[in-house]
């Protein structure tokens, strides 16, 4: 059972993580990884080892880094303007584990459009899963894995923080 | 009414409407998709009898599947009774088709095995196996097919240099096999197919399109594709019917500037190639690298990535890539493979994404040009950097300086003859 303190810590990081993530807020969103961060979108279920396969995408923590600094030029083709994007997050399930890390899964929908190009809306339904370490006291994510509905289908451009 | 291409073709330049106009690309699904060769897949995504892939060429879903000898069939996905789709995962291993309508079960070769209460038919069996492609030719693991039979021999179409190219990339591997068998990834972009050839093999865009990759890490697309000296040691060929290349190889600064580390990161790699094609050698192409270069209509030969144009609708297209693994280079090496690919290509990559925005917008720039074929004021694209530098071999190869639109001529070369019938032999 998880405490209600425990879930409201957990849930205000997810909607704070969502928010930083919609308003491509990069540094704040980038200081709330460890340093082993791990970034996992692939083209199927979150399953298998991640190494082995050829994903959409599939990031340690240098190259969330450079995916970030590549946004911070100014001339991200694809992410110029930003996209006008909100998500909502619901279905939290909250996994304490034994290592003082927790586990989570979440559903979310993501709502963008494509002001770069047609200005299609372009919606992303799936699952993420989080792990969380507490870290000096706060709440940091070592891992996020999101499971797209779509993932077996192909994408549009994907190159906000999803 | 008929269109006639070589007006909206010309040397030194080609109308938009060819990007979107409707009655254009039905005619492609037929001419180019349907007449002439087109890549299908790799013989290493079909390693056992009856595995099988899916796959869309053109308008038509085929499916391509290793038959009960070991030869590869590329077979309709459609049931020869009423019509339905046999196959709609992307992949899978069967030792039959089965149709969920009526349950008709075709072989591997898509001959009638049985139907159901058979006494109610007196026609003979073989006159209702499922449509084949007319021709299949496959060359070190990649699948051509020919869907209605006509296009002539696949020498033809290849010609020595897509031969050469497939060699060059193949002889990377230290068994000379590559593996294609890692799957699929779809980016779906809001652009005309015909958009991607040019992309793929265009040097003039790199150093702006691409100027936040430059900005953020260290590339080799920086050495050979940006840059006054670089775009002048680099050059743009046009090998002919259709087949093209950016020649990085005058232009890399060190060796292994393709994979992006030193020999020791990567020593076994360099020592098994070594030991197949000798010291000298695997020096020389430790250096090159492997191509990059596009075979017509459909095969993007990326360095260590593999890509298909894929065409949807006339402002709609898959550009769909896979990593190369190279059989016999050992796990980690060929995972770092899979993180380079990731990087460079697809929706979250580092580069084909900012690709993708480009071909959207001038899908958005020239969907409003006048298709009238008569009004030719309008609406023209222009592809003549170049034309007055080029050279041209005694054997038809065009080259000039990467940045150059040889390449991007090249297509267009091919696609009239594709078009306008003269590809018929």
């Amino acid at each position: 059972m998880t405490s209600a303190e425990l879930r409201a810590e957990v849930e205000d990081f997810l909607y704070r993580e969502a928010r930083f993530a919609d308003e491509f807020l990069l540094e704040e969103w980038e200081a709330l990884l460890t340093d082993d961060f791990h970034y996992w979108v692939p083209a199927g279920r979150l399953e298998g080892d991640p190494s082995k396969q050829l994903a959409y995408l599939n990031d340690n923590r240098a190259r969330v880094a450079t995916r970030i600094r590549q946004l911070q030029t100014g001339k991200r083709l694809s992410q110029l303007p930003n996209s006008p994007m909100r998500r909502v997050i619901s279905n939290i399930e909250i996994e304490p584990r034994n290592d003082e890390g927790i586990s989570v899964v979440a559903n979310f929908v993501i709502y963008e459009l494509a002001t770069q190009s047609s200005g299609e809306l372009r919606v992303w339904p799936g699952q993420a899963q989080y792990r969380l370490e507490r870290i000096a006291g706060n709440l940091r994510m070592s891992a996020k894995w999101i499971e797209l509905v779509t993932a077996h289908a192909g994408q549009r451009n994907l190159t906000f923080l999803i | 009414m008929r269109i006639e291409y070589q007006e909206l073709v010309r040397n030194d330049r080609i109308h938009g409407s060819l990007l979107h106009d409707p009655e254009i690309f039905a005619d492609e699904m037929e001419r180019i998709f349907v007449q002439n060769w087109v890549f299908v897949g790799h013989e290493s995504e079909i390693k056992n009898d009856g595995d099988w892939i899916r796959r869309q060429l053109g308008n038509e879903s085929v499916i391509m599947v290793r038959g009960e000898s070991g030869e590869v069939n590329v077979l309709a996905n459609r049931c020869s009774h009423r019509g339905t789709a046999l196959c709609w995962e992307h992949n899978g291993n069967n030792p039959f088709f089965q149709c969920t309508y009526h349950n008709w079960r075709f072989g591997l070769d898509g001959s009638l095995r049985g139907v159901p209460f058979p006494d109610g038919y007196s026609k003979p069996k073989e006159e209702l196996g499922l449509d084949r492609a007319g021709q299949v030719a496959t060359y070190r693991g990649f699948v051509f097919a020919n869907i209605d039979g006509s296009a002539g021999p696949i020498d033809k179409h290849l010609g020595p240099a897509g031969y050469e190219l497939i060699d060059r990339l193949c002889e990377m591997s230290p068994s000379g096999k590559i593996d294609l068998s890692k799957g699929w990834i779809g980016h779906r972009v809001q652009s005309n197919w015909k958009l991607w050839p040019e992309s793929d093999s265009d040097g003039y865009h790199v150093g702006f399109v691409h100027a936040s990759m430059s900005a953020s890490t260290d590339t080799y697309y920086d050495d050979v594709a940006v840059g006054g000296d670089a775009v002048k040691s680099s050059r743009a060929m046009d090998y002919g019917r259709g087949h093209l290349e950016l020649d990085w190889r005058p232009s890399y600064k060190k060796e292994l500037s393709w994979l992006g580390v030193t020999r020791e990161r990567v020593k076994e790699y360099c020592t098994a190639l070594a030991e197949r094609v000798g010291t000298d050698r695997a020096d020389q192409m430790l250096w090159d690298g492997p191509p990059h270069a596009f075979l017509f209509p459909n095969l993007f030969l990326g360095e260590t990535v593999i890509a298909i144009v894929e065409p949807v609708a006339p402002g709609e297209m898959i550009h769909r890539h896979t990593a190369v693994q190279f059989d016999g280079a050992g796990d980690e090496f060929n995972e770092r493979l899979l993180r380079q690919t990731e990087a460079a290509v697809g929706p979250a990559s580092f580069i084909t994404s900012d690709d993708a925005i480009t071909a959207e917008r001038i899908q958005a720039g020239i969907s409003g040009t006048n298709t009238s074929w008569s009004s030719t004021g309008r609406g023209w694209i222009d592809l003549s950097r170049g034309l007055h530098r080029e050279k041209v071999s005694g054997d038809g190869v065009r080259s000039s300086d990467a940045s150059d639109e040889t390449t991007n001529r090249g297509f267009w070369y091919r696609y009239l003859d594709a078009m306008s019938g003269k590809d018929r032999h």
